[in-house]
């Protein structure tokens, strides 16, 4: 992956293209990541770490909301397209999450951007993502008010955790590339 | 690396949720039960989430209990008045029937209702 990036590059002169090289490498790199994911054993079966968040958040931070979006799209259709979960509950739940959080931290950066590092981003973009499954999965799985609500604050404290190491994760990688570039 | 807003928020949502994870435990209290009462001695203990009716057979006559859907309702009485029953659906706090001596407690976790495992004297 690494060569083959120095290889295309400097042939493609025009930025646009490179852009879109970029964002095609990173969505790539997002898919990869999530589905090394799935099969890391977690103690929780529905604790997830969103390592995937990594590249959406680097994405957004260096190519702005539009490329950061298709990143994530790219990411959750394809995934689900080869697990076979396209359409079912883990889509839904991953659809919403990911559109939801990577919203929310493209606005939280563009309003807060100068306060916070892109740790305080993924710590945002972890708290959108755990409300968002909650409601769809209250809307469309649970309807138990009670069991949503006695398990948010859990889902939340774990978010908080995973969105705390993904920050950190990127923000390391952001500095490094902003440095090389 | 981290700012400081970073800290503070991460600060602030670590105490949110362990905040809220006590106020959840709060609201919907685990396993609540249902305590029926008859001249001051507990003649049910029924858990809250249950739908079941039950009779009890006071020195009046007989009162109705009536559980379903997480809430506790005295459906019929003897007494004159009725007030236990036009109290209607409850999920936490205390029917009454006075005149039967009959209350109905709702809520609480077991350790509550039995608040003293063994008394010494």
């Amino acid at each position: 992956m690494k060569n083959s990036t120095n290889k295309i590059s400097p042939g493609i002169n025009e930025q646009k293209n490179s852009e879109n090289f970029h964002i095609a490498l990173l969505a790539a790199y997002a898919i990869g990541i999530h589905s090394v994911e799935k099969f890391i054993p977690t103690p929780i079966p529905w604790l997830r770490f969103g390592f995937a968040n990594i590249i959406t958040l680097t994405t957004l931070l260096l190519y702005g909301l539009k490329a950061g979006m298709t990143v994530t799209l790219i990411r959750i259709f394809v995934v689900s397209l080869f697990t076979g979960t396209f359409l079912g509950p883990a889509f839904v739940l991953s659809l919403g999450g990911g559109v939801s959080s990577t919203l929310v931290m493209w606005m939280t950066m563009v309003l807060f951007g100068r306060l916070l590092s892109p740790i305080g981003l993924s710590l945002f973009g972890a708290l959108a993502h755990n409300i968002a499954q909650l409601f769809l999965a209250y809307l469309f799985f649970v309807r138990r008010l009670e069991a949503i609500i006695f398990i948010s604050p859990i889902i939340i404290l774990l978010g908080i955790i995973t969105g705390t190491f993904n920050g950190i994760v990127t923000s390391l990688i952001v500095r490094r590339v902003s440095a090389k570039g | 690396m981290a700012t400081f807003m970073d800290k503070l928020l991460f600060v602030f949502l670590v105490i949110f949720a362990i905040a809220s994870f006590f106020f959840a435990r709060e609201l919907f209290p685990s396993g609540a039960l249902v305590k029926i009462s008859l001249d001051n001695k507990t003649v049910y203990t029924l858990p809250l989430n249950e739908d079941r009716s039950v009779a009890v057979r006071g020195t009046l006559g007989e009162n109705l209990i009536e559980i379903k859907n997480g809430k506790a309702r005295m459906k019929d009485a003897p007494c004159p008045n009725k007030l236990c029953i036009h109290q209607g659906w409850i999920e936490r706090g205390a029917i009454v029937c006075l005149p039967n001596k009959v209350v109905v407690t709702v809520g609480g976790k077991e350790k509550h209702l039995e608040e003293y495992d063994a008394v010494t004297k």
